[in-house]
């Protein structure tokens, strides 16, 4: 049989999706200060692990996660995104998670795999 | 025929008889009839109509705000000829308005010889060069003429405004015909008011202040002139007291109504304002601008809500200015840095929703310890540092929105510091101590919202409130507790919206919902105290105290002997 379930309209939870993100992050940058050698690790990092959670999930889903990490400098950063899907079933959680000196955007999309 | 094979996919299966075997054997190796392509156009062709977009998502940091600001120090410029260049001024004024009037024409009775030759001797001694229209007008724009212009028109308007009796007879034989002693017999006169036609017209006043380095200055800040759209929101106007000119001393505006407004205790030239956008504006008199010299930012760090109380609590090396929003936040700031409030609290009382504070007052000398007054109607007290920083106690007892509060701050030999009044919308004003949740007294003579009230800071008995019906009332407690010893109702009958009594305890301010500032004086017998005003007044608080007993705030108080 297969490893998803036919028939059921999945759609994505994003309340669920943050918390995993959320956790991640914590554990991955959660009292470290800015540090620009190892910033890449934990972009990387953070990307993989969020990932994997949410696959762990066994959702007929597919997922695209993003990571920004900026330093606080005192410049000031703006991103926007959208998408054009499946309301229904798809959906997006983006996350902001910042420090005493970075600040922390992780974006995951989520597109359901027709059956 | 065969069995079903179990398959993952759906399938379209051909049936044709001719074949049936070498399909089941296609069929169980998985290899299947249908076409793959049809079915996945079809399918998605479906799924295609239920796509849309979705909200877009938009991050933002926002940039750090660069904040600079410069103080500049001068040493005093030793000047060699002042005076020259004053009387150059001078000269260059009045000449041009003879030129306007009259021209060098100079007509004598001498002879016309004697008068030719005197006139030409003139001309040749007295007569300087003529400038030209393009120097003159060079002049009147620079820096050091429009300074001493400034300074000059300010002596000649005093000047011309001084109407002093010259007649005046010391030994008193002209009062004779007068009645008796006019002046001590009434408690409360008018002496003056100030109305500015241009910036304080329409406009309700919402602070006043008295200078404690020049008794004579007065502030008041004004809120919104709706009918004047394009002029500033805020206004603030330094009135003189002593001299008889009838336009303020200084102009000062700002983009936003200021609620409050104080001198900078312990900075003779700084005036602060709270204003009703939540930012704190300083205002200096040394530089030329009405606008303010420095403010703070309008962000969450700081207040967001209107200023309705701006106090500068502490001495002259250490102070710090205390400004409460009606969010409740309270911000402590250093006069030198605007820019951020050193620490911020929220009043939150209980651990649930935080305080609306109206209005708040420190008690004599205490820089930690002060009471507020709420929007809901109770009041509390509040400590800036210590373990219980924050809210502490709660009062309650007022049914309306406390809108004045005052500590009692006349020094004496007994203390009464712990003692406040409150005012509010419910039409009384009401007496405290820091010691009792519930009110001592309640004062219940008024017949419509109660806007202020203010202790005297010379005598221990005595405060002065205002209400909305135009009266402003002088309460002594050691004559009457039920009625006012003194009252007066202001001309025009407008609300009274704020009052002050000056440092000397003679004079009393109201400011109007007319945009006009009324100075009352308070004659001798009212005002001055006497050395067993203090121990009356602890006569009294035992008496109310002792009546209170019951819990009946109404009930009839017996006056003391």
């Amino acid at each position: 049989m297969e490893e998803f379930h036919s028939g059921d309209e999945v759609s994505f939870s994003p309340d669920e999706a943050s918390n995993v993100v959320k956790e991640c992050i914590e554990g991955i940058i959660g009292g470290v200060d800015y540090s620009q050698n190892k910033v890449n690790q934990w972009t990387a990092s953070i990307v993989e692990h969020t990932l994997t959670q949410l696959v762990k999930q066994g959702k007929p889903f597919k997922y695209i996660v993003n990571c920004a990490v900026m330093q606080k400098s005192g410049a000031g950063l703006h991103t926007a995104n959208s998408c054009y899907w499946d309301t229904t079933t798809d959906g997006s959680c983006t996350v902001r998670w910042e420090n005493r000196t970075m600040y922390c955007v992780v974006s995951v999309f989520a597109v359901a795999i027709a059956l | 025929m065969g069995e079903t094979p179990t398959s993952n996919f759906v399938l379209i299966i051909k049936h044709d008889t001719e074949n049936i075997e070498c399909q089941q054997r296609n069929i169980t190796e998985n290899s299947a009839i249908y076409s793959p392509s049809r079915f996945w156009a079809c399918f998605l062709r479906c799924k295609m109509q239920r796509l849309g977009a979705s909200k877009i998502v938009q991050i933002d940091f926002m940039p750090k705000e660069q904040v600079t600001y410069s103080k500049e120090t001068q040493t005093p410029v030793a000047s060699d000829q002042p005076e020259g260049k004053e009387l150059f001024y001078l000269y260059l004024i009045i000449n041009m308005d003879i030129q306007l009037n009259s021209g060098f024409t100079h007509e004598t009775n001498l002879e016309e010889e004697n008068a030719q030759e005197a006139e030409e001797g003139k001309k040749n001694h007295n007569q300087p060069r003529e400038l030209t229209n393009e120097e003159k007008e060079q002049i009147i724009h620079s820096e050091d003429f429009l300074f001493f212009f400034d300074q000059s028109i300010r002596v000649m308007e005093r000047v011309l405004a001084e109407d002093t009796d010259i007649f005046f007879d010391y030994s008193g034989r002209d009062m004779e015909d007068k009645e008796g002693d006019m002046q001590a017999g009434s408690n409360l006169s008018f002496n003056r008011h100030f109305y500015d036609e241009h910036w304080s017209k329409h406009r309700v006043v919402t602070s006043l202040d008295w200078s404690p380095q020049y008794p004579e200055l007065l502030v008041a800040s004004y809120n919104t002139n709706e009918d004047a759209p394009h002029e500033p929101d805020g206004v603030v106007l330094v009135w003189n007291m002593k001299y008889k000119k009838t336009t303020p001393e200084y102009i000062f505006h700002c983009q936003s109504s200021v609620m409050s407004v104080g001198f900078a205790q312990f900075h003779p030239n700084l005036v602060i304002g709270g204003t009703y956008s939540g930012q704190i504006a300083l205002w200096d008199n040394r530089s030329h601008r009405r606008t303010p010299v420095q403010r703070t930012p309008l962000s969450a760090t700081a207040h967001t809500h209107p200023v309705y109380c701006v106090n500068v609590v502490g001495t002259q090396n250490a102070n710090n200015l205390i400004t409460v929003s009606t969010d409740g936040k309270m911000c402590s700031w250093s006069l030198d840095m605007l820019s951020q409030p050193q620490e911020s609290m929220e009043l939150i009382y209980n651990k649930s929703k935080p305080v609306a504070v109206t209005c708040m007052a420190f008690p004599a000398s205490d820089v930690n310890n002060y009471v507020v007054g709420s929007e809901e109607g109770t009041v509390y007290t509040a400590s800036r540092h210590g373990s219980k920083a924050g809210i502490g106690e709660m009062f309650d007892g007022h049914q309306g929105p406390v809108t004045g509060i005052s500590c009692h701050n006349a020094v004496g030999p007994v203390d009464f510091s712990h003692l406040f009044t409150t005012s509010s919308f419910d039409w009384t004003v009401k007496l405290w101590s820091t010691k009792h949740n519930k009110p001592l007294y309640s004062f219940e003579d008024n017949a419509d919202y109660v806007y202020d009230v203010m202790w005297s800071p010379v005598h221990p008995a005595l405060f002065a409130t205002v209400d909305g019906n135009g009266r402003l009332d002088l309460w002594n407690l050691n004559n009457y507790t039920e009625v006012p010893s003194a009252s007066v109702t202001v001309e025009g009958g407008c609300a009274l919206n704020r009052v002050r009594w000056a440092s000397g305890g003679r004079e009393v301010a109201v400011g109007d919902s007319e945009g006009r500032v009324w100075i009352y004086d308070v004659g001798e017998q009212l005002a001055v105290s006497h050395t067993d005003d203090w121990s009356k007044f602890a006569r009294t608080l035992m008496e109310i105290r002792a009546n209170r007993g019951d819990g009946e705030e109404e009930g009839a108080l017996e006056l003391p002997a």
